[in-house]
């Protein structure tokens, strides 16, 4: 029952009814009296505070939504421990294992390096085929500083001028505390990772192998 | 294989295209909203070598599977006969 009040708006937030015509018509006045002494000495004050309303229309702001941010749903097929199918960028064609969905909506996920050159990553859910294979990843256990954070861009220590310009044709200088970094989390999460891969019989080949169609297969058909 | 048209009148905007496979309208739903790419070759070579025009398939064109895609330009009439890639992205599986 969906309580409504027995007071007629006559506009936004006045009534035709004041305040004692609505005592009595909502029923107020036969509870009068009957709480304990304590209630009655809470109740005194806030009636004195909405005594007077503002003369002219306060208008709420309407509810932000800018700071409610929960990550996308996951599709149904994705859970801790599946094996992705990456469908574009660097790693098309391979297939991975999804370890947790980061709080941006990303999907974290491993090759595990070892296996397939995958390292810790973050991919998109559209850009994933979800499998029905599944990996037992419990006792994986993801370093908590591992968040979308840790993925930002490190830049490299700026050259001057000069430096830069010789040192143009050169491979870019990766930041050596970066790359340690990675590898020791790297590291941390593939040894339980791989335990469990290495639990399943063909499984480690499985994930070496890259996903591809061929003539006359049709991915509509197919069941991953 | 084409773009949209009626007898007399064709709206290039809109490419028909057949995919591989696909002979019924029921199956087309898993290829909605895949991004489509039209690969072809310029004359000079280099990294402008190959081109793409990227798209993605709308909706369903009749009963056998064929299937209305938009892409960013419109399709070069050469392209007509010429083969597509559908790519398996944005995937809902």
């Amino acid at each position: 029952m969906v309580k409504t009040s027995r007071n007629i708006p006559l506009s936004r937030g006045i009534g035709l009814y004041g305040r004692s015509k609505m005592f009595k018509r909502s029923g107020k006045w036969k509870f009068v009296n009957k709480g304990g002494p304590k209630k009655a000495a809470v109740e005194a004050p806030k009636e004195l505070k909405t005594r007077f309303y503002p003369a002219d229309d306060v208008k709420k702001p309407l509810p932000s939504r800018k700071n409610k941010h929960k990550p996308t749903k996951l599709k149904a097929t994705i859970t801790p421990g599946t094996v992705l199918i990456i469908l574009a960028g660097r790693f098309r064609g391979k297939r991975v294992v999804f370890l947790k969905q980061l709080e941006s909506g990303l999907l974290l996920v491993s090759g595990p390096f070892k296996i397939n050159g995958v390292p810790l990553r973050r991919v998109n859910q559209a850009y994933v085929i979800g499998t029905s294979t599944k990996v037992d990843v419990s006792s994986v256990k993801v370093p908590e500083h591992v968040n979308d954070a840790y993925f930002a861009r490190v830049s490299s220590d700026a050259q001057d001028g000069e430096e830069a310009l010789f040192a143009q044709g050169a491979a870019p200088k990766i930041n050596e505390e970066w790359l340690a970094k990675r590898k020791a989390d790297q590291k941390e999460v593939d040894t339980a990772l791989l335990k469990a891969v290495k639990a399943v019989p063909l499984l480690k080949q499985y994930l070496n192998a890259k996903f591809s169609l061929t003539n006359g297969q049709a991915p509509h058909e197919m069941k991953f | 294989m084409g773009y949209k048209r009626g007898l007399r009148n064709q709206y290039a905007h809109t490419a028909l295209l057949k995919l591989e496979n696909v002979n019924d309208r029921k199956d087309v739903d898993f290829y909605l909203g895949k991004r489509v790419a039209y690969i072809y070759s310029g004359k000079k070579s280099g990294e402008k070598k190959h081109r793409v025009i990227w798209g993605k398939i709308m909706r369903a064109h009749g009963n056998s599977g064929t299937v209305r895609a938009k892409f960013r330009t419109n399709l070069p009439p050469k392209a007509i006969g010429q083969k597509v890639r559908v790519m398996l992205y944005p995937s809902t599986i």
